[in-house]
């Protein structure tokens, strides 16, 4: 398994009320996986992807990673793993408004220890999101949709084996979505992994054999029990 | 290997975080700039005349002495000199006349020196005073030596010749034998040196006496001792020593500096705090910053390196821009800004050269008070802001 997610809980506080944003979630995920976390807004999906990719501590559980436990390692390492393992594409374009479109996507690359990528191969999988003429852009310059491209862009360019996407296509437009999710499926063919929070049904309908899960409440369910392997 | 490339894209990301805001940056720059050229003018003004005055002032006399009546300086026996005979250490005993002449046609005030410095123990040191010419010879007459002023003022008359007139109004004339250089210009700009009986002519002194005797000693560390000795034996004396001069010219020049670096280090420390509050409240966009760097894999460390870097490009650049603009208007531009400050509005000191002083103790001091705290000002409150949670960046918080 590339991610375990054992016992996993995490509590809120907000306006003197306890939240539980994760209840006791159990998940494995394959090597190869693309999994489908549906829930509508405020459910546990965000707070889910945020634990996997060691952003934030879970009051108690595991999360593995490759069989690492998050949280047993050093900061430096933590970050080390989530530069070089996983690719995240945030809720909103979450780009550094003084970098042009080439330096967002080049940013992971600053501190990868794999073979240096070029900005020749940040050009190619710009183009591959389609913005291949808008490399020295700057975000403002940009469409909303253009920029949750170049995040997208810049979630593969370290070529992870496990993209964290929340809400990827969450306000493309349905041309731009299509081509979003065609290069999902590529990468998906080539072996990485996939964890997508959405409530876009539609999403899971363009991968090809795509594991289903629900999330209510802080609680995961898989939609085929027979593929799961979530409690 | 991997360390190094790490530091290397650290930098690579610092300096184009500072290009990128660039305007911010300058503005920065500029008043930092300003603020360590002020601090360092200063110091260097103020290195550059005690310098001076220290150099200048080897040549003087170690002890000097004025015989004093009601409060004031009148002349000195020559017989004085005779009564020191008994004080074991003194090596050699020489005459001076020393007066101020008012030139009414330039308004000038001028300094006359009347000395025989063929009997002075360092009369081979004071020929390098000189930038050209010579002193003028022992008993001969109608020869003078001026400071740059005063050759300037004869040159603008036309003249090779200084004339100056005596008390009942008759004219005396002198030769030009030599020039002082710029390097002794505080002490000497205004000086007119000439044979002691010329001196005595001019000032209708009797031969028998002088203004005051300078006297030299055998071990200049019993100079204190001997000028005690001397006040007691002499009680109508004043006994001025050479340490001493060096000390009024050292509290002077060191009270008014004091002065303006407690006014310019308050600039700085305002600076310094304002550098602080800025660095410690951290506008939202750059939280967002942070948060999505860590997220893609950038360690607290990072970018606390991250803003190291950029503090440390700014403020050395400041530093360096800073001195070097100083060093220019204290070497090229004579201190322009401060030196009114600095050596006051009297006729004491009418306008001379500053031989350049660079004394690296003052400049890692200024190092020290305008980097260090800059960098700590802004690395510090960066520690607290690199602790942004990540998982900010994924709800856009």
């Amino acid at each position: 398994m590339i991610i375990e997610c054992r016992d996993l809980k995490k509590t809120y506080t907000a306006d003197g009320q306890t939240v539980r944003a994760v209840d006791n979630v159990n998940l494995s995920v394959a090597r190869g996986d693309f999994v489908i976390i549906l829930g509508h807004s405020g459910s546990g999906k965000t707070t889910l992807l945020s634990m996997i990719g060691g952003l934030t501590t879970p009051d108690s559980g595991e999360v593995l990673v490759n069989g690492i436990e998050n949280w047993h390692q050093s900061d430096a390492r933590l970050t080390e793993m989530r530069n070089q393992t996983i690719g995240f594409i945030f809720q909103f374009a979450s780009l550094i408004p003084t970098l042009t479109a080439l330096e967002n996507i080049l940013l992971p690359l600053s501190f990868g220890n794999r073979k240096a990528a070029t900005r020749r191969e940040a050009r190619d999988i710009l183009a591959q999101v389609g913005l291949k003429d808008r490399e020295n852009a700057f975000p403002a310059q940009l469409s909303g949709g253009q920029q949750r491209r170049i995040a997208i862009a810049r979630a593969f360019i370290n070529e992870p084996a496990i993209i964290l996407a929340d809400e990827p296509t969450g306000d493309l437009d349905e041309d731009t979505e299509q081509e979003i999710l065609s290069v999902f499926h590529e990468y998906h063919r080539q072996g990485t992994t996939f964890i997508v929070v959405t409530h876009n049904v539609h999403l899971a309908e363009s991968q090809e054999n795509p594991r289903i899960l629900h999330m209510r409440k802080g609680v995961l369910s898989e939609r085929n029990p027979a593929r799961s392997q979530a409690a | 290997m991997r360390t190094l490339a790490r530091q290397i894209n650290i930098l690579d990301y610092a300096l184009s975080s500072l290009w990128r805001r660039r305007l911010k940056n300058a503005s920065v720059l500029v008043v930092f700039t300003a603020v360590i050229f002020l601090v360092a003018s200063f110091q260097m003004v103020t290195d550059a005349l005690t310098g001076t005055a220290q150099e200048v002032l080897v040549n003087a006399p170690q002890i000097t002495l004025q015989r004093m009546s009601a409060g004031r300086q009148v002349n000195i026996p020559l017989a004085y000199a005779g009564k020191l005979g008994a004080i074991y250490g003194i090596s050699n005993i020489v005459p001076r006349v020393w007066g101020y002449y008012f030139d009414e046609l330039t308004g000038a005030n001028l300094t006359i020196m009347g000395l025989d410095t063929s009997r002075m123990p360092m009369g081979d040191q004071l020929r390098l005073t000189l930038a050209e010419g010579t002193f003028p010879a022992a008993g001969s007459r109608g020869s003078v030596v001026l400071g740059q002023a005063v050759r300037d003022m004869v040159r603008a008359r036309g003249s090779q010749l200084l004339s100056l007139f005596r008390n009942d109004l008759s004219m005396a004339s002198y030769q030009v034998a030599g020039v002082f250089s710029r390097a002794t210009d505080i002490l000497t700009r205004d000086l007119v040196v000439m044979s002691i009986a010329d001196a005595r002519d001019l000032f209708r002194i009797p031969p028998g006496q002088a203004t005051d005797l300078c006297i030299y000693v055998a071990n200049p560390t019993e100079i204190g001792t001997i000028a005690r000795k001397i006040a007691d034996l002499l009680p109508d004396t004043r006994v001025v020593t050479r340490p001493q001069i060096l000390k009024t010219y050292r509290v002077v020049f060191g009270w008014r500096s004091g002065f303006g670096s407690i006014c310019l280090l308050t600039a700085l420390t305002a600076f310094v705090i304002l550098a602080w509050d800025k660095a410690s409240g951290l506008s939202l966009e750059e939280k967002r910053e942070i948060a999505i760097l860590k997220v893609l894999g950038w360690q607290t460390a990072d970018i606390l390196a991250v803003r190291f870097w950029e503090s440390l490009l700014v403020s050395g650049l400041a530093f360096l821009l800073g001195v070097t603009l100083a060093y220019v208007h204290v070497v090229f531009l004579d201190g322009v800004l401060f030196r009114p400050v600095m050596v006051g509005w009297s006729v004491i000191f009418p306008p001379f050269h500053l031989a350049p002083a660079m004394n690296a103790q003052v400049f890692f001091l200024i190092f020290c008070l305008s980097v260090l705290p800059y960098l700590a000002a802004t690395v510090i409150p960066a520690w607290h802001t690199a602790t942004v949670r990540a998982d900010s960046a994924l709800s856009g918080a």
